[in-house]
């Protein structure tokens, strides 16, 4: 069971903790329940963030170490990527400068390297599209000054590119530029599945509701992405923006239409450009929210997504990362260790098919 | 979203010191999927049966320490004191006469911050029962 990789691709599976949030925020499960948890449900590979699961960051001790080896080895699982964060917003009225960005970045490979990481995914400048964080998180030239650590420990960076960035962006695109100009190849592209959502998720639905939303006017909405998704033609939302004024939409409602307008746009991203670009890829965020009655993620194509990549020949791991629980826990408990299995499953039966 | 739990009901209480109540606490969680450095504590304003709690008066308890609240907002505050997720941060109230046993309304709004989005605010109110 554990192992997924046959003849016609070489595909991993791994399970991102970020998953298994609630389990640890409400003390239900420890670091070594979410390892359990994520090797129970068939991955390989772990993702983890010191942040989150780590109490003695950002000073790992070789204790630590000792012990999270001997998880490794005791569920069968490797580590896979280590994530880093660009907390530059230190302080009210001043922020971190390029030298301590560059000092903190440095530390997270060290960490990632005594871990046994090969991957750090770098929160990069542009990793939900430019101009959208209040500050400058880690450019391209703190990046730069991050790369000969990267050789030496042969960590690669991957640059996480999340909805509505695209895999063409050139503003990503700098970073290998730069990479390749110093002959330093530690960086790449990492896809967020998030990019191909079709369609508002169940679970942003479910609790724009719950904050007062207008169910016919979402449900509304919802549909029409969905029918435009499977006609195969981009969803434009000037053709439907009278009929949803009609039903006179809220605050809620408009919020949440724009927010689904700049996220999921027109449609999902081309598989035609995952595929040209899967075997260039470091890395795979298998993003999701929510779960159809059928095992299908409910807002993403994935047997097209996974095809896409089997096709362009990626080489990785795809690691289930799941969110929903932050959509849906006000509502009640979120079992995310049996959205993980479920999710699991799908992605070995794409991969197999 | 964690807002509904950053106040918790857990050690509600008031402080003695020789026999007299000298303060009170609560206990607060994080409102993000990781834990934070304390210096991105943007703001932690308290409410307590519809009075604002004095920021002055209010202390923060964190791996066996505890720091003026206001301190903690100060530019270059130490990056590495985490408050870690999942776990609770204690948070002091100096008030002679402490608070008097029993429920109380209690309105905690918390600000953090965390680089790549606009700081996030939260806001929770319950009624806890102070011991």
């Amino acid at each position: 069971m554990k192992s997924v990789t046959t003849k016609n691709y070489d595909i991993k599976l791994g399970v991102s903790l970020y998953s298994y949030q609630d389990n640890y925020y409400f003390h239900k499960h420890d670091l070594e329940g979410c390892i359990a948890a994520a090797a129970g449900s068939g991955a390989q590979g772990i993702e983890v963030f010191a942040e989150m699961m780590m109490p003695e960051w950002p000073y790992i001790s070789d204790r630590f170490v000792d012990l999270w080896n001997g998880w490794m080895r005791r569920y069968g699982v490797e580590p896979v990527c280590f994530d880093h964060f660009s907390d530059r917003g230190m302080w009210k009225n001043k922020q971190l400068t390029d030298e301590q960005m560059v000092e903190r970045g440095k530390l997270y490979i060290r960490t990632a390297a005594k871990l046994g990481c090969p991957i750090v995914r770098v929160l990069h400048n542009e990793h939900i599209g430019p101009g959208v964080s209040p500050y400058r998180l880690t450019d391209v030239k703190i990046v730069e000054q991050l790369l000969p650590l990267c050789a030496e420990l042969d960590i690669m960076l991957a640059l996480e590119l999340h909805a509505p960035t695209t895999l063409e962006d050139p503003a990503h695109h700098q970073y290998l530029e730069m990479a390749e100009r110093l002959g330093l190849p530690y960086v790449g592209l990492m896809a967020d599945f998030s990019m191909y959502e079709y369609c508002a998720s169940t679970a942003d639905v479910g609790l724009a509701i719950r904050q007062g939303a207008t169910p016919e006017i979402l449900e509304f909405y919802r549909n029409s992405q969905r029918e435009a998704y499977f006609r195969g033609e981009p969803f434009i939302y000037e053709e439907i923006a009278d009929q949803i004024e009609k039903l006179n939409p809220n605050d809620v409602d408009r919020r949440f239409i724009a927010m689904q307008n700049r996220m999921v746009g027109q449609g999902p991203e081309s598989y035609e450009t995952l595929k040209q670009y899967a075997s260039s890829l470091v890395y795979c965020h298998a993003k999701f929210y929510d779960l159809d009655e059928d095992g299908q993620v409910d807002n993403i194509d994935y047997p097209k997504v996974i095809q896409a990549l089997k096709d362009g020949g990626y080489k990785g791991y795809l690691s289930s990362e799941f969110e929903g629980n932050r959509r849906m826990n006000d509502a009640g408990w979120v079992d995310e260790i049996e959205y993980v299995r479920r999710h699991q499953k799908l992605m070995r039966e794409c991969l197999e098919k | 979203m964690y807002d509904k739990h950053i106040l918790t009901d857990e050690g509600a209480r008031s402080i003695w010191e020789d026999g007299k109540k000298v303060g009170y606490c609560v206990n607060l969680k994080i409102n993000y999927y990781r834990g934070l450095p304390l210096c991105c504590v943007d703001e932690i304003a308290l409410t307590v049966d519809g009075e604002e709690v004095d920021p002055a008066t209010m202390y923060v308890q964190h791996n066996g320490r505890e720091y003026p609240y206001l301190e903690i907002l100060s530019d270059d505050f130490p990056t590495d004191f985490y408050w870690l997720f999942g776990e609770k941060l204690r948070v002091v109230v100096k008030k002679d006469g402490g608070i008097e046993q029993g429920r109380h309304k209690v309105k905690v709004v918390l600000k953090t911050r965390r680089s790549y989005t606009p700081t996030m605010v939260a806001e929770c109110e319950k009624e806890l029962t102070f011991a």
